[in-house]
């Protein structure tokens, strides 16, 4: 393997893509002292083994990482070796410019030609509290690889081929977390852990897919599983916690319906009354009433 | 064409069936509803999003199934887990979620009391053991850890309870329910003094005591307007899953053993006599004034077999638990009966009757170099068996068994079952089509709607067609092995606390 940087400040091969902050690839035969020292910076890292054997700190937990593992380290987060050496072995990395968005979800730029649905569960993956480090995640190698040739050779099409491989590799990153965290044993489990990530978004306009990305299976045996578990529909599960909360917060006289009707994902006070009314048998305001009176 | 509907408040999904009034199914559906754990000790459940559920699904039956066929719905009737408290306030809030049976915080409440004579003299009175599943702990708990809570609350109900006062507007709690709280006196169906003295409430926080069969007020017109359900819809108290579980089984009578094989598991008899047990190892419920519900529940029924093939099984699809425990029962059916000597205890979530030991964990005994894999599963499943077994041979000390019945998603796979005729040497009689509790309901509807004269006759009604007859070479094999069972589940007791500190640090 060849070694080499590029950095966004000087490199011309960057030129075309402002978001790619950072690409390389390291063959490193004897130990550097000062080499390796934690750091926490704005940009999305991802970093590749291929030789050797190394032992790093991201975000103050310690992993030691084999060749074909990957190490993902988001923005703001301290990563590196706690004594700063850098060890002997090869590996390969990139740092992308995945800003924040006023929500504090992750957002590919213009660039990317992932959806918004695809997107947001995307963020999900990644900022999930988990461990950041993917064992025998050889795709990834893969792709990088291809990514430095592609900026290389500038090939017809090159621009569009280095963006969709960031794409991929986003993809295949979150595809192997969720086969990691789901290893596809324990749906009971599984429904546990996506029922509390709905409750803690409530407001947001889930899809389906996005639940599916989740729990990393696809649209089709997701439905399938959740209604045989579940009794019920993804959507109609959903429409049930939201009912199930708002009832909660009708019994609170100081939050108003509307905000009520936003905070549990309906998409107006009148969705919310009629979905309400037509369960309960009651409006909303009607419900509130009856349960705050003093009777 | 008329219906009885049958609600279910489980602890993992509300079902609902519909039955015609030969007690044919004409169709059901279901609804999960999540248990939170916020500690781990803590078990909760959220009685709104019961209630909910209970709604969505109970409309969407009525809408798929029942009127577009303008079937008239006569009669609605409850059951539900026993042991859940939801402390409502003056307005009939819940106060945060109902705690459940598998809540264990009340731990030292439970301890404490057990050792005193106190405790001797409220479980004779009441029947219910004393553990933390049981209310009256749970109560003495909320009292003493969460007091300032505990002086708001108007009332402490059970979620059926609760879910009934919405319905109907009525608080009411029928006897099994009550019986199942450790607060009623059994012999008396009174609340106990006792007890409500040592929870700190009195009988006005409790709702009313109906027996089984009560008719609870009147539908609220919002929902009769919203479920297209007529005002004269008969709304049934109903009574506990377990003691539905017996009557769906058609017993009601001595002689028979009804053993039920869920996640968890119990064995139960039926009696006019309350079961006194010196070393207080057996529950006593009541389904009516003058029936007792005696018997002994595990733990570590078949939620231990999901969790062996979690770990263990070949999972040819994501998720498939189904098929792979297919596979795996397979597998187990080619070893002998008694796993050529492998033994299995399978306490892994601890273990109530008959060791009463919240410390006992799982363990393999008996290993050789032989052993393969597939000894490993059929062990697994002869351990949850063995386990029963040694509930029904305490319960034979007080009364007789001379066949059983089995029910529950386990209990029904066929090799569960033949296994349990062979381990106890009886014949066992089973009905796979459906739920024996939900068939209960029906049995309680069809009596108060005059369709039988009594729940005896009722009972009497039940025919379980599907017989699995012991085999005795396997028998006598089985009973070599459950000597050496029975003598490690006791024997182990202070390997099992030492170990259960270990983990609990």
């Amino acid at each position: 393997m060849n070694q080499f940087v590029l950095s966004h400040t000087t490199a011309s091969e960057l030129r075309l893509f402002p978001h790619i902050i950072e690409i390389g690839a390291i063959k490193n035969t004897a130990i550097r002292l000062n080499g390796f020292p934690l750091s926490a910076e704005r940009s999305l890292r991802l970093y590749y083994i291929q030789e050797g054997k190394f032992e790093w700190s991201i975000n103050e937990r310690r992993f030691t990482l084999f060749p074909g593992d990957v190490a993902l380290v988001l923005p703001g987060v301290e990563f590196g070796n706690e004594s700063a050496v850098l060890e002997i072995g090869s590996f390969s990395w990139i740092c992308l410019e995945i800003s924040k968005n006023e929500k504090g979800e992750l957002e590919p730029g213009a660039w990317s030609s992932l959806t918004q649905v695809e997107s947001y569960a995307i963020d999900k993956i990644l900022q999930t509290d988990q461990s950041p480090v993917l064992q025998k995640f050889t795709d990834a190698g893969v792709i990088l690889k291809s990514i430095q040739t592609e900026l290389f050779k500038q090939e017809l099409g090159f621009q569009t081929r280095v963006n969709h491989l960031i794409d991929e590799i986003l993809i295949q990153l979150c595809r192997q977390f969720t086969r990691m965290l789901n290893p596809g044993r324990d749906f009971p489990k599984t429904f546990m852990k996506l029922e509390q990530e709905l409750r803690q978004n409530l407001s947001h306009q889930w899809t389906v897919e996005e639940m599916a990305a989740l729990v990393g299976l696809g649209t089709t045996l997701f439905n399938e599983k959740v209604k045989s578990y579940s009794g019920f529909s993804p959507l109609n599960y959903l429409i049930n916690i939201r009912i199930s909360e708002a009832i909660k917060l009708l019994k609170m006289p100081d939050i108003s319906l509307t905000d009520i009707a936003l905070d549990t994902g309906f998409y107006s006070s009148q969705h919310f009354s009629t979905t309400f009314k037509k369960l309960t048998g009651y409006t909303p305001s009607q419900f509130r009433k009856n349960h705050l009176g003093t009777n | 064409m008329e219906c009885i509907i049958t609600i279910e408040l489980g602890t993992n999904a509300v079902r609902v069936y519909a039955f015609d009034l030969n007690g044919n199914i004409i169709g059901s559906l279901k609804g999960y509803c999540p248990t939170f754990h916020s500690e781990p000790d803590y078990s909760e459940q959220d009685a709104d999003q019961i209630f909910i559920t209970m709604l969505y699904v109970l409309k969407n039956l009525l809408n798929d199934v029942l009127h577009p066929k303008k079937i008239k719905v006569r009669c609605i009737c409850f059951s539900s887990s026993m042991h859940s408290v939801l402390a409502v306030d003056k307005r009939g809030n819940p106060m945060g979620h109902a705690i459940i049976w598998a809540d264990n915080r009340a731990n030292k409440e439970a301890a404490e009391l057990k050792s005193s004579s106190l405790g001797k003299s409220i479980y004779n009175a009441t029947g219910t053991p004393l553990h933390p599943m049981s209310p009256l702990t749970k109560i003495a708990w909320i009292k003493n850890q969460e007091n300032e809570k505990f002086k708001q609350v108007s009332k402490f109900l059970s979620l059926k309870a609760y879910i009934l006062q919405q319905l109907t507007g009525e608080y009411v709690i029928d006897y099994s329910i009550a019986s199942a709280t450790g607060l009623l006196n059994i012999h008396k169906i009174k609340w106990e003094a006792e007890s409500l003295k040592f929870a700190g409430i009195t009988a006005a926080m409790l709702p009313e005591l109906v027996p089984v069969d009560t008719k609870v007020g009147k539908l609220n017109k919002a929902y009769q307007a919203s479920l297209g359900l007529s005002a004269d819809t008969i709304i049934l108290a109903g009574s506990s899953d377990g003691c539905m579980a017996v009557l769906g089984d058609g017993v009601t009578g001595e002689g028979v053993a009804t053993i039920t094989v869920e996640d968890s598991g119990a064995v139960r008899v039926v009696s006019d006599k309350v079961m006194q047990d010196d070393k207080q190892r057996f529950f006593n419920y009541l389904l009516t004034e003058n029936k007792y519900v005696s018997g002994g529940p595990t733990n570590n029924g078949g939620v231990i077999f999901e969790w062996f093939t979690r770990q263990f099984g070949d999972f040819k699809n994501p998720f498939d638990i189904e098929h792979t425990m297919l596979e795996l029962i397979n597998e187990a059916s080619k070893v002998p009966a008694g796993s050529d000597g492998l033994l299995f205890l399978p306490y892994l979530l601890g273990e109530r009757a008959p060791i009463w030991n919240a410390n006992a964990r799982g363990v393999y005994f008996g290993l050789n170099i032989k052993h393969e894999k597939s000894h490993f599963v059929r062990a697994t499943i002869e351990g949850i068996l063995y386990e029963l077994y040694s509930i029904g041979k305490t319960l034979e000390e007080h009364r007789t068994i001379n066949s059983l019945s089995i029910n529950g998603s386990f209990g029904t796979l066929p090799f569960f079952t033949q296994m349990v005729a062979d381990i106890y040497n009886k014949p066992v009689r089973l009905r796979q089509q459906y739920h024996s509790v939900s068939y209960g309901a029906y049995l309680l509807s069809a009596t108060e709607m005059g369709i039988y004269k009594s729940l005896d006759e009722a009972a009497k009604s039940v025919v379980l067609p599907d017989l699995a007859t012991p085999d005795k070479q396997n028998n006598k094999t089985y009973l070599k092995y459950f000597k050496i069972f029975e003598r490690l589940s006791t024997k182990l007791a202070s390997e099992f606390a030492d170990i259960a500190a270990l983990q609990h640090e």
